[in-house]
């Protein structure tokens, strides 16, 4: 089989799609091994095909899906995130209520158990070290309370030493018949005119209850 | 049954993710082939807009039984693109005398925008240039095979014209193609 020029152009495609059998291609290629005009034509088409083959799809604009979308489907909202559509529920006032006094108690506990998060060591989370320190605490707390009342105690008998001493005698009087104003008595809270402010000074140290040191 | 005829019985059905899919799967073919048909960006965008909103309407009447669904939309695109050349047809006779004015006064490169300028100065810009001096019927052919990569039966079924006539229409065009590119300065290697 023997092709012409005007053959060898009408069948190039075929001969760049593989679709030519065996005598065809034969004849093909002999043909444009030995003509002039032919041999760049082939390899100036089967170049530009190769190179377009190559070339990489344009992207498209990043808004063109939206935007079709937005025309079929009508607007879109932004829809949420993976986790954030299973934490939705948990985002219920109930659930807050809840995960807040969990917070809240954690809070208590780890004041309770004198923990630091800033300063913690794996030895403080021993149950051992864990009920020593809160033993230490409520020891602590309830000396703290201790001491309070003491002191409320100390501070009230003093109030009451430097009031008159007939205050509350005249207490259970006053129940039966009220005394008539007088101009002349003293006022309340001035000292005794029968004892020195010494004296009662004097009396009252005595009164002090020694603090332990380690609550001082 | 083929991946996109499923979401396609979806999306009739009214399933909104389905159609998402499905567009996100082709938008970007559909874009290409209308940016070189076109060679305008924006113009390209346009169209692949009406596409989709063709497509959207009209899912009804596709059946998996005339070939995939990328052959149909490929079809359906290739109708719109040819709608569109007639439809601008005589915009671009204008614009053709327009732009040979500048020719004539010898500042041809002065003259052209600064994307194309850009453009020339690559393979992808030479090609897509050399593909606007095509007539359409042998710029779609071209196309279709050679960047698109669909199968002459594909061709054929979008076409709608025989056989014989796809591959006398691409042999044509790469020819023609080849020759252009030549005159550009594109030489083979």
């Amino acid at each position: 089989m023997i092709w012409n020029c005007a053959q060898i152009e009408e069948r190039l495609s075929d001969h760049l799609d593989g679709m030519l059998n065996a005598e065809e291609s034969r004849a093909f290629g002999d043909h444009v091994a030995g003509c002039v005009i032919c041999a760049p034509l082939v390899q100036r088409v089967t170049t530009m095909v190769g190179r377009m083959r190559t070339l990489e799809p344009v992207e498209a604009p990043a808004r063109l899906i939206p935007r079709i979308l937005e025309q079929t489907l009508g607007p879109r909202t932004k829809s949420k995130k993976g986790w954030l559509v299973w934490l939705s529920p948990l985002l219920q006032p109930r659930f807050a209520m809840g995960g807040a006094s969990l917070v809240a108690t954690l809070f208590i506990l780890i004041q309770g158990f004198g923990i630091h998060p800033t300063k913690l060591r794996a030895a403080d989370l021993n149950p051992e070290n864990l009920y020593h320190a809160a033993n230490r605490r409520a020891h602590l707390v309830y000396a703290r309370g201790a001491k309070f009342v003491n002191d409320l105690r100390v501070v009230y008998e003093i109030q009451s030493r430097l009031r008159p001493e007939a205050a509350p005698l005249q207490a259970p009087q006053e129940e039966k018949a009220p005394p008539p104003p007088n101009p002349q008595q003293k006022s309340e809270g001035e000292p005794h005119p029968g004892r020195s402010a010494n004296d009662s000074l004097t009396e009252l140290a005595s009164l002090l209850i020694p603090v332990p040191r380690s609550l001082q | 049954m083929e991946p996109d005829a499923q979401l396609v019985q979806l999306c009739i059905r009214g399933e909104g993710t389905a159609w998402e899919e499905l567009v996100q799967r082709h938008a970007r073919r559909v874009y290409n082939l209308c940016y070189r048909f076109t060679g305008n960006g924006t113009e390209a965008e346009d169209l692949s807009q009406e596409v989709f909103l063709r497509v959207y309407r009209t899912l009804g009447s596709y059946r998996s039984a005339y070939g995939g669904f990328a052959t149909w939309l490929t079809s359906v695109t290739r109708n719109l693109l040819v709608d569109h050349y007639r439809r601008t047809r005589r915009d671009r006779l204008t614009d053709s005398l327009d732009d040979a004015l500048p020719k004539l006064e010898a500042k041809p490169a002065a003259a052209r925008p600064p994307d194309r300028m850009a453009l020339a100065s690559e393979l992808s810009g030479q090609v897509h240039h050399a593909l606007a001096q095509l007539s359409p019927e042998l710029r779609e052919a071209v196309i279709l095979r050679d960047l698109q990569g669909l199968e002459y039966r594909e061709i054929q079924q979008v076409l709608g014209v025989p056989e014989g006539t796809v591959k006398s229409r691409i042999n044509r065009g790469r020819i023609e193609l080849a020759r252009t590119l030549e005159q550009m300065g594109l030489r083979p290697e």
